[in-house]
This record gives structure tokens, sequence and C-alpha cells, in this order.
């Protein structure tokens, strides 16, 4: 069998990460979570995860967009696939729309909360 | 006694410069001066003065110039016009350009002391009400952002474990819990939906709508809420019927919101229908407009609510155990968004035979707010 895919979970809400992480794992991948950018950061310097799934509004309403946004314009991590996974709709009247607002968003899909196990992991296996 | 201010005078005459700074500095404003429109308005930047006294006629650049430019700077700084030649015209112009007053030549030190108290209380008023309103929007704002973030994030944790648990993978359930828990996953996301519906009404803002109108093809906007209410029509045994001109015009418009419109008044009508009932959607084109026609052979609606259907918050059944559930806001939200795009909407209903409600979209729109700007400018 191949190896187990990393996916990495970067959400300051331990109980959606939870919910989340349950649902990747029954799905045989191995997963680990960060709750603020700065140790998403340390755990991707460490190991460069297969995936990452990425909250928006953390301690910042922006957070996810900026870490988002430095992921892809490193050469390190730019292959990286991030599907952005956030609560908040365009409605607030931020930058949400990947349609509208690709070049700045740079994500590869975006979600919303809370998402069917089945779609989030159609999602997933798009990507890896 | 008034509070102290940071008063410029621009005049070309000295005596004029001189005597405004003794009167003013004598009841403790702190006064600077220029002797003409340039040099005023470069001191201006730096002093950052509250009231702004201008001689009309100056060599150079005039005086109504520089009120206009003040005015683009900073239209809270009072402006003060000193004339020597006060007729009504030039008066008249000077307040078109934003002055607050002016005061005639020659003039003792009394009455510009008196001219300048009052410049002065204006001015309070001005900044007072401007912390008043930014302090308002910001509040709305962050309360907006509170909600909508504070109030989805738990609610979202919430469903995601209920989806884990309903979906298997936290192990086996007793299926009257398994009942039980779906229900509770049933009511949170009814209340997911409220809180979207309930915030979109709250930042509603029809002139931000009206930045992005776009070229909109309602035959197509039309088709995408058929697509996706099909499923929700076909649990109900509900006919979706569309019935347009293939060459329908495009009005002006934005696109979310025209859908959003669409799937509410199909929903509604899918939802108040009874078991092989249909929905229809007549398209067409009049001289002036674009005629929407969303009828169904429902439910109906009495006569005594149809007036109020539009109303925030009204709901026909309002009952907690009302068979077909509602916010009471979609209705205001739709009639919202078609006034934003210039457009009316009507209501007809009987009892038992269905309702529809017709949509009237002007060909040629210009939204009235960004006229008023230009007004404003």
């Amino acid at each position: 069998m191949a190896q187990e895919k990393r996916i990495l979970i970067v959400d300051d809400d331990p109980d959606y990460a939870a919910a989340i992480e349950k649902i990747l794992k029954t799905a045989d991948y191995s997963v680990s979570l960060a709750g603020d950018v700065k140790s998403g950061m340390e755990q991707i310097e460490k190991e460069v995860p297969d995936l990452i799934l990425l909250d928006v509004m953390m301690e910042k309403y922006d957070d996810g967009f900026n870490m988002c946004y430095d992921l892809k314009h490193d050469d390190r991590y730019k292959d990286v696939p991030i599907i952005i996974i956030t609560a908040v709709t365009e409605v607030t009247g931020l930058k949400f729309n990947p349609k509208t607002d690709g070049e700045y968003l740079d994500s590869d899909d975006y979600v919303q909360k809370p998402i069917s196990a089945d779609l989030l992991l159609e999602k997933v296996r798009r990507f890896i | 006694m008034a509070s102290k201010e940071r008063i410029l005078v621009i005049d070309d005459e000295e005596v004029i410069r001189d005597s405004c700074t003794q009167a003013l500095a004598k009841v403790g404003h702190v006064v600077k001066s220029a002797e003409n429109a340039d040099k005023g308005l470069e001191l201006l930047k730096s002093f950052d003065p509250g009231i702004v006294l201008v001689d009309l006629k100056m060599p150079g650049k005039s005086g109504i110039e520089v009120l206009e430019e003040i005015q683009a700077i900073d239209p809270n700084i009072i402006k003060i016009v000193i004339t020597g030649f006060a007729t009504v015209s030039s008066a008249i112009d000077a307040m078109k350009k934003g002055a607050y007053d002016f005061i005639p030549k020659p003039f003792t030190p009394e009455e510009i002391r008196v001219i300048v108290a009052r410049g002065l209380e204006r001015r309070q008023l001005l900044l007072e009400s401007e912390a008043l309103r930014l302090e308002q929007e910001k509040t709305r704002k962050n309360m907006i952002s509170l909600v909508s973030h504070e109030f989805r994030a738990p609610l979202a944790a919430t469903i995601q474990y209920l989806e884990v648990i309903l979906g298997g993978m936290a192990g086996d359930i007793s299926s009257e819990a398994k009942e039980m828990i779906e229900r509770c996953d049933i009511r949170l996301r009814e209340m997911l939906e409220l809180l979207g519906r309930w915030i979109s009404l709250a930042i509603f803002d029809a002139d931000k709508l009206s930045e992005n109108f776009k070229d909109i093809n309602l035959k197509d906007l039309a088709s995408e809420s058929i697509d996706v209410l099909k499923s929700m029509a076909e649990e109900k045994n509900v006919s979706l019927i569309l019935d347009s001109p293939e060459d329908l015009p495009t009005i002006k418009g934005n696109k979310v919101s025209i859908g959003e419109v669409f799937n509410n008044l199909i929903s509604n009508g899918i939802k108040y229908n009874n078991e092989g009932g249909w929905v229809k959607i007549s398209l067409s084109e009049a001289d002036d407009y674009i005629s929407v026609k969303i009828s169904d052979n429902g439910m109906g609606i009495d006569n005594e609510h149809l007036s109020k259907i539009f109303d925030e918050f009204y709901r026909v059944d309002g009952r907690r155990n009302a068979p077909v559930k509602g916010s009471g806001l979609g209705l205001s939200i739709v009639k919202k968004m078609v006034n934003a795009h210039g457009g009316t909407i009507d209501v007809e209903s009987e009892i038992g035979k269905g309702s529809v409600f017709k949509i009237d979209f002007p060909k040629t729109f210009e939204p009235e707010n960004s006229d008023k700007k230009e007004e404003d400018r």
C-alpha cells in the first residue's frame, strides 16, 4: 500500500478541527493539527504536508488568506494544494470569492463550514 | 469661555491679517496668517487649523478657489469669507463652495470674534456628529462580523460533529439516538440558514450592490435557479417550468442577488405547494422592461396577509409548529433586491388556487445613488 498522505489542518476552533480530523482519518489520511498560523508554519517547515486545509478567520480576520498567499508565493511550498475552509461567506464583504478574488486568494479550492463528509473527501481526493 | 482653536487667515492686506490676529489672539486662539492663496494652502497642511478666514479678492489664486481646495482637503474645516464688496452673488457663490459665513470689511475686533465663535460652535457640532457617525458605522460593522463569525463558528463545529456521528464514524448509536441527532442536525442547519438571511439583510447595501452591475441574462439565471432547486422540487413532486423567448435582452444588475430573488420565489412556490403541483417561471419583454412572472398552483395567500408579506419578519403562519417554516425575511430581502435594480414587485393570490409574483426589471437602469454622489462632489 502506498504511504499515507499527510494533511495539515490549520484552524483555531479545536472542535471543528477534531471533527474534520475524524472524517479524514476514516479515509486513512494521516492528519496533524495547528491552532494558528505560527504553529502551522512551524509544522510545514518541519515536514511539508501533501495538502493543507486552512481556516480564514483566526486571530485576525484574514489570517488564513495571508498564510495562503505566503505559501503560494514561496517556491518551497507553492505546489502544496490548499483548500480554504471557512464559516464566513462573501456576504460579509471580505474578499472571499475564489472566482473573483482568485489572484488575492490563490487557494486551490474553497469550501464552506459545515461540509458533508462525502464532499470533503471528494475535494481532498481531487488533489491527492 | 469657548474653546481655543487654531485659526488661519489668508488675506493680501497686511492690516487685515494683523487686526484678525490681534483680535483673535486676545481671546486665546492660535493664529497664523498668509498673504496669498498658495502660501495659505501650504500653511494649512502643517498648521492644521480648525477655522480659516479667506479673503475673496486676492492677486493670484482667488478666494473661491481656496475655498474649494480646503473643502476637498477637509470639509470639517470651517471657512469664513472676508470680503470688501459683500454682494449677494459673491456671498452665494462662496456658500456654494462650502463657506460657513462671511464678514464684510471693515470690521471691528468684536465682530470678527463673534463670527469666529459661531464658526467654532459649528465645527464642534460637525466633529461630534462625524465622530458619532464613524462610531455607529464601526459598531454596526463589528456587530455584523461578530454575528457572522462568532455565531456561525460554534454552529459549524457542532454540525460537523453531528456529521461525523451520523456518518457512523464515531461508532454505533441506537436508532432512537440517531433519530434525535438527526433532528438536532436539522434544527441547527435551519438556524444557520436563518442567521445567513439575517446577516444578508443587515448588511444589505444598495450602493455597494450597484457598484458591480453587469449585463445579466435572466433566462440563464432562471435556469440556474431551477437546477439548484430541482431536487427540492422532486422531493415534493412539484414540477418546475421555464417559459422564455430565446432572444431576451439583458438587463444591468447583480447576478448573485437576482439569483437569490429567483431562488427565494421559486423555493416558496415549491414549499407552499401540494403534491403534484407546479411552479412556472415566465419571462417576457415589454417596451421598457423585462417582466418575470413566478406563478404556482399551490396553497395561495389569504387577502389579509397580501399587503404585509414583503414586511420584515412578517410570516403568514408564525406558529412554531407551522407546517412550513420560514424566517419572515425571505420576501423582504427579495423586495429590497428588486428595488435596488430599479424594479417593482407585486403579488396576486387566491387561497387554494395559487400565487403569482410579478417583477418588472427596467431594461436600462442608472442607480440613483451614483447620480447623487456626482452631485455631492
